[in-house]
């Protein structure tokens, strides 16, 4: 297969100039500065130019609304911007309440990188230790789940434990009413070691449509089954799966002002991905935080450049968007069983900003039976770690509220979501079973039955 | 199947055309590099400078896109908004046969055709006097500016009066105040603090910050309970009636089925199979790269000049920001602007021809593709801030390409 062409390309073929990637090369820090100082070259600051002060992004800002102590999106980025130095992170510290739910950058009429330009002010930000500490192990979540694996009872029983989470909440600041997951038995790795390659395989006699499975630390260590289920489904379409080398995607790191280590993480998983890209072969993944993190957080936020992050960046592909952008013709052709089931969707902020609208809405409205109501609300609040952390929960609790009244309002069989931490987060905020919309297409094609309630720590 | 169409642009035109074509039954895509227009807008329907919405085409030059839109149409675009702002509790309040003569944050006078009933309710027709609320930490509104602008222009502004609000730690928005005024324990305390200024006071102008996406229940409860007749005055952009209106139609799109994309700058694709006469959809800048979004027909609701609808080149040619196609514009870039800023300026005249189905045409009438249709700020012919038609024209054009595309 040749190559996709990149956006670059594409851009020239039609005589337009790009808008320039964000680039960065990452330079050494200088010496007596924080990490997060090397983030300071990024273009994303030259982009601040764009903004015409219009209070788009202000007036949609879901954080701003609830806490004011957030200044709202503008006050903090680009306006501030005019005061400092072009290379300049915001040195506005309430900056630390943006919760990086991308809204303001996907509302903005003008295409100036909002959120992207607060992300890397906030890593400039200095914390105490005790808060290192827990961010250290937020950030990690592939870490944790592989060391804590052999002590699974004990850990997944802490996790439960009030006592345990109460003294973390007080100690560290690990919000006490932050869902967290359960450490799964067995890694999907592990279960589908099967799949597993270094390298893409030699295509075989028939042409099948191929896909890199990326599944993310989450689906891997947490919730193996949802990416067993999201196999199924693939190889059901009669699509050929292979799970390439990687890791945690960086984005936790990222949130967590580790710039330095995101840039390992995501240089480790180009090297792994690169190959099937390379080859035109589909990355598809069913977390949507993860697959923004691979198509655009490592250009734009951590500033990496070259053939491999765009390769990999635009072979990429949210689950939904896959089976509707390239498996078109096998999804008409499917048999799908009617569920009669009332759903509430909500489109996490991340998949949002993929910019690609609601592909699993287009899928799952051919399943006859089901009602679906698509909710009012920006995010949910959590935006990954943010609402876990203690000193920003009630702020993340509050973002949600709107959602979490929809959701008692229509009383839904169950709630739909396709990031994981969204699904735990507003499982554990409204009791209403949470599930990714993945799961009900699984269950309409007969694969599997729907999952009961899943336990959160 | 059902049909396809793909909106290019949310603002008022592309949201009402997304309702409407879905309510036809159409499968709607609305494809959009972020929110504009209507949310900076004072939420109000102006169809023509005098708000006469009988107005007779002949006053019209030719060429204009009202002249190409039939009373029956504009009457019937205007009926359906009607019943949708209804729908969504927003309800407008339109008089066909007077105009609506509404107070401005600046202290002059907005003639339009139809408002939001907080705003109606400022009509300075209404001969009883009002006062101003001044609201402590708001800078977005000045009651002084607007009442004395008032008082020399005749108008009979009793006073103004102070309003406190509870401190906050940071600069305080319009859309702040609507948000906690959603809220009945916060009303409490403001009717505590408010009650005391009232003396004397029967009719009280605010700026609008009567509540979001709950206005009409804040609104009314807060009238009951400080026992005057309120009105709204919209402040400036982002002004929470044309907010109020942006988020209401987009929950009625989405809950009409229609697929909204935010955030993507898009080109068009032409299908190559058909020799070039046919569009077959968008391609657009997602954060994965170029995606393709297919559909039967696409509708340009882009905007005009201000909007981001056409982009001009050094080399003097201007053209349409999806498709490129060619817009006519005088040759000498001189001749583009009016020596005063505050005339009529030549350039927002610049816009598509259409032609009786509503496509863009070139100067013969023959239309650039079979199944491209455009309504709204990009037609050219019109300045919609000097004639008022701003709005008449996005509803009347809108419902006109919709019926066009899905016949």
């Amino acid at each position: 297969m040749t190559p996709r062409p990149t956006l670059g390309s594409f851009a020239e073929s039609r005589g337009v100039t790009p808008r320039p990637n964000v680039t960065l090369t990452p330079g050494p820090s200088p010496a007596g500065r924080e990490r997060g100082a090397g983030v300071r070259a990024s273009l994303a600051m030259f982009d601040s130019d764009l903004c015409v002060k219009c209070n788009i992004c202000t007036a949609a800002c879901p954080v701003a609304a609830v806490t004011d102590r957030f200044p709202g999106p503008k006050a903090v980025g680009p306006q501030m911007a005019r005061f400092l130095h072009p290379r300049s992170p915001s040195i506005d510290p309430s900056v630390a309440w943006c919760s990086g739910c991308g809204v303001c950058s996907r509302v903005c009429p003008h295409g100036v990188p909002v959120a992207e330009m607060n992300i890397i002010s906030k890593a400039a930000i200095r914390t105490g230790w005790r808060q290192r500490l827990r961010d250290w192990g937020l950030a990690r979540p592939a870490v944790v789940a592989r060391w804590s694996r052999p002590l699974r009872p004990f850990v997944n029983a802490a996790l439960r434990s009030g006592f345990l989470r109460t003294a973390a909440d007080r100690t560290i600041g690990l919000a006490r009413g932050g869902p967290l997951p359960q450490v799964a038995a067995e890694s999907l790795r592990h279960r589908r070691a099967d799949l597993a390659r270094q390298q893409p395989a030699q295509p075989g006699g028939a042409a099948r449509p191929r896909v890199a499975f990326f599944h993310g630390c989450s689906t891997d260590g947490y919730e193996p089954w949802l990416g067993e289920t999201t196999i199924r489904v693939l190889e059901r379409l009669g699509v050929e799966v292979e799970i390439p080398p990687q890791g945690c995607c960086g984005l936790p790191l990222q949130s967590n002002r580790n710039f330095a280590a995101a840039r390992r993480y995501a240089r480790e998983n180009l090297v792994g991905l690169h190959p099937w890209a390379e080859r035109g072969i589909p990355i598809v993944g069913t977390s949507t935080s993860c697959t923004l993190a691979l198509k655009h957080e490592y250009r734009a936020v951590l500033g990496l450049v070259g053939p491999e992050v765009e390769t990999v960046s635009e072979s990429t592909y949210d689950f939904f968007e896959y089976l509707d952008q390239v498996l078109a013709d096998q999804i008409g052709a499917l048999d799908l069983r009617p569920l009669a089931l009332r759903l509430l969707y909500h489109p996490p902020c991340q998949l949002r900003s993929h910019r690609i609208g609601t592909p699993a809405l287009r899928i799952l409205r051919r399943i006859p039976g089901l009602e679906i109501v698509v909710t009012d609300a920006e995010c949910c609040g959590v935006a990954g770690t943010y609402g876990l952390k203690s000193e920003l929960y009630d702020v993340a609790v509050n973002v949600g509220a709107d959602l979490f009244a929809q959701a008692r309002r229509t009383s839904p069989d169950l709630i739909l979501t396709d990031s994981e931490t969204c699904r735990w987060w507003i499982e554990h905020h409204t009791q209403v079973p949470s599930r990714h919309p993945v799961e009900i297409l699984a269950a309409s094609l007969g694969l599997e039955d729907l999952r009961p309630a899943a336990g959160l720590g | 199947m059902s049909p396809t169409l793909l909106i290019v642009g949310q603002g008022l035109t592309g949201l009402f055309s997304a309702v409407l074509a879905a309510r036809r039954g159409a499968t709607v895509r609305l494809i959009a590099e972020g929110r504009g227009g209507l949310s900076l807008s004072h939420g109000c329907v102006d169809i023509w400078r005098n708000g006469d919405i009988r107005f007779a085409r002949r006053s019209l030059g030719r060429g204009h896109p009202l002249s190409e839109l039939p009373r029956e149409v504009r009457a019937e675009a205007l009926s359906e908004f009607l019943q949708l702002a209804q729908e969504a509790r927003l309800p407008y309040v339109a008089a066909p046969d007077r105009v609506l003569r509404l107070p401005t944050a600046l202290g002059s006078v907005h003639v339009t055709a139809a408002a939001p009933y907080s705003l109606a309710a400022g009509s300075l027709d209404d001969p009883t006097p009002f006062h101003l609320g001044r609201i402590g930490g708001l800078r977005d509104f000045s009651a002084d500016l607007a009442t004395s602008a008032f008082r020399a222009r005749g108008v009979n502004v009793a006073g103004t009066i102070d309003l406190p609000v509870p401190a906050r730690a940071r600069d305080l928005y319009a859309h702040d105040l609507a948000r906690l005024l959603e809220d009945p324990g916060y009303r409490e305390s403001l009717y505590r603090d408010w009650t005391p200024h009232m003396k004397g006071v029967t009719r009280l102008g605010l700026p609008a910050i009567l509540g979001g996406d709950h206005s009409l229940e804040v609104f009314t409860a807060m009238e009951q309970r400080l026992g005057v007749s309120l009105f709204e005055i919209p402040t400036l952009p982002p002004s929470l009636p044309g907010l109020r209106l942006e988020r209401a139609l987009r929950r009625l799109a989405v809950a009409s089925g229609v697929e909204v994309i935010e955030g993507p700058s898009v080109r068009g694709e032409v299908d190559g199979r058909s020799a070039g006469r046919r569009v077959s959809g968008v391609v657009a800048t997602t954060a994965g790269g170029p995606r393709v979004f297919r559909s039967q027909a696409v509708l340009l609701a882009t905007g005009g000049a201000l909007h981001g609808g056409w982009m001009s080149f050094a080399n003097g040619e201007v053209q349409d920001s999806v498709f490129g196609l060619p817009l006519e514009a005088p040759e000498d870039r001189e001749d583009w602007t009016a020596p005063s800023l505050f005339e009529s300026q030549p350039f927002s005249r610049f816009g598509l021809r259409l032609d009786s189905r509503r496509r863009p045409c070139d100067r013969r009438g023959r239309p650039y593709f079979e199944n491209l249709y455009a309504a709204g700020g990009i037609l050219a012919g019109a300045d919609r801030s000097t004639e008022g038609c701003r709005q008449g024209i996005d509803l009347a054009s809108a419902y006109a390409a919709v019926e066009a595309a899905l016949a």
